[in-house]
């Protein structure tokens, strides 16, 4: 059983070997390689991505907005009768049917 | 007038102010950045990902303190950042160990494997006990503690960088150092 005494002499030894912590040098690649990291990356994405400015995507997304409601009311204008006709037709019972080549014979 | 005119260059980005600016800070980046996470590999990438922030950010650092003082606060913010990243994966990784995934229990933490070359082969088992108790603590503690004991800043140094008086870091450095002796204490004392 260790003793409190005991505990805190390794608490002590803990918080004394922060100091002992060595000053660590970075890499000495490490200029290089954020350097390369900062400008290729950056022509990159500016070569890409440049033409599509804010105001472009804004306009997309306006032009995809209109379509859709555009869309959607055109899909809602379809009438009931519109629609018995077309059950109608499908079923051979239009009376547009009377107008086959037949029929006026 | 002239850190204004290299904060300027770096606004319009010129690769030569960037260049001078890493050659300025890369080592004192670094040394925070491996004072929070005691590996050097990923504090070398989380100091690449603070001179990538200043790069994109440059043009909102409105010159309310100074330029060096903005980097460490984007150097604390980038670490800290890290840290609960590891900290979730580590959820996770426990998460999978109790649902069978053989993950050993002692390496879903990430303290627990130091790859700090400035601390010694025998301070090793110390130094990752210690880390794992400074990660306990609550963020704020944390932040003050490692900034003034792990990466030797002043308090003033550390009081602008969290935009905080002196009197409350000091507070918050007071009731660090305290609820690290009980965490170690409570640590020995379950040792056996």
């Amino acid at each position: 059983m260790k003793t409190t005494e005991d505990i805190k002499d390794r608490v002590t030894n803990i918080f004394d070997s922060i100091d002992a912590i060595e000053t660590v040098k970075v890499s000495p690649f490490f200029k290089d390689k954020t350097m390369q990291r900062l400008f290729n990356d950056k022509e990159e994405t500016i070569s890409f991505w440049n033409w599509f400015t804010p105001k472009l995507q804004l306009a997309t997304l306006v032009c995809f907005l209109i379509l859709n409601v555009i869309a959607f009311s055109q899909l809602n204008t379809s009438t009931y009768d519109e629609n018995v006709n077309q059950l109608a037709e499908s079923y051979g019972l239009s009376t547009s049917s009377e107008t086959s080549l037949l029929n006026q014979i | 007038m002239e850190e204004q005119d290299f904060i300027n260059n770096l606004k319009t980005g010129q690769q030569f102010a960037y260049a001078k600016l890493i050659d300025d800070f890369q080592q004192k980046v670094f040394a925070t950045c491996i004072s929070f996470v005691p590996n050097k590999e990923d504090a070398e990438d989380i100091a690449q990902e603070v001179f990538v922030e200043v790069f994109n950010s440059i043009n909102k650092f409105k010159g309310d303190s100074k330029l060096s003082t903005w980097i460490y606060r984007i150097t604390t913010n980038k670490c800290l950042e890290f840290i609960r990243k590891k900290n979730t994966k580590k959820r996770f990784a426990f998460l999978q160990s109790i649902s069978g995934n053989e993950i050993p229990l002692d390496k879903t933490n990430y303290f627990t494997e130091i790859n700090h070359p400035g601390i010694l082969m025998e301070n090793k088992e110390t130094s990752a006990i210690l880390f794992r108790a400074i990660n306990q603590l609550p963020e704020a503690q944390r932040v003050v503690f490692t900034l003034h004991k792990v990466d030797d800043k002043s308090h003033e140094e550390i009081s602008e960088i969290l935009q905080k008086s002196v009197s409350s870091i000091e507070s918050l450095m007071f009731r660090a150092k305290k609820n690290l002796q009980v965490l170690l204490e409570n640590f020995y004392k379950n040792e056996l």
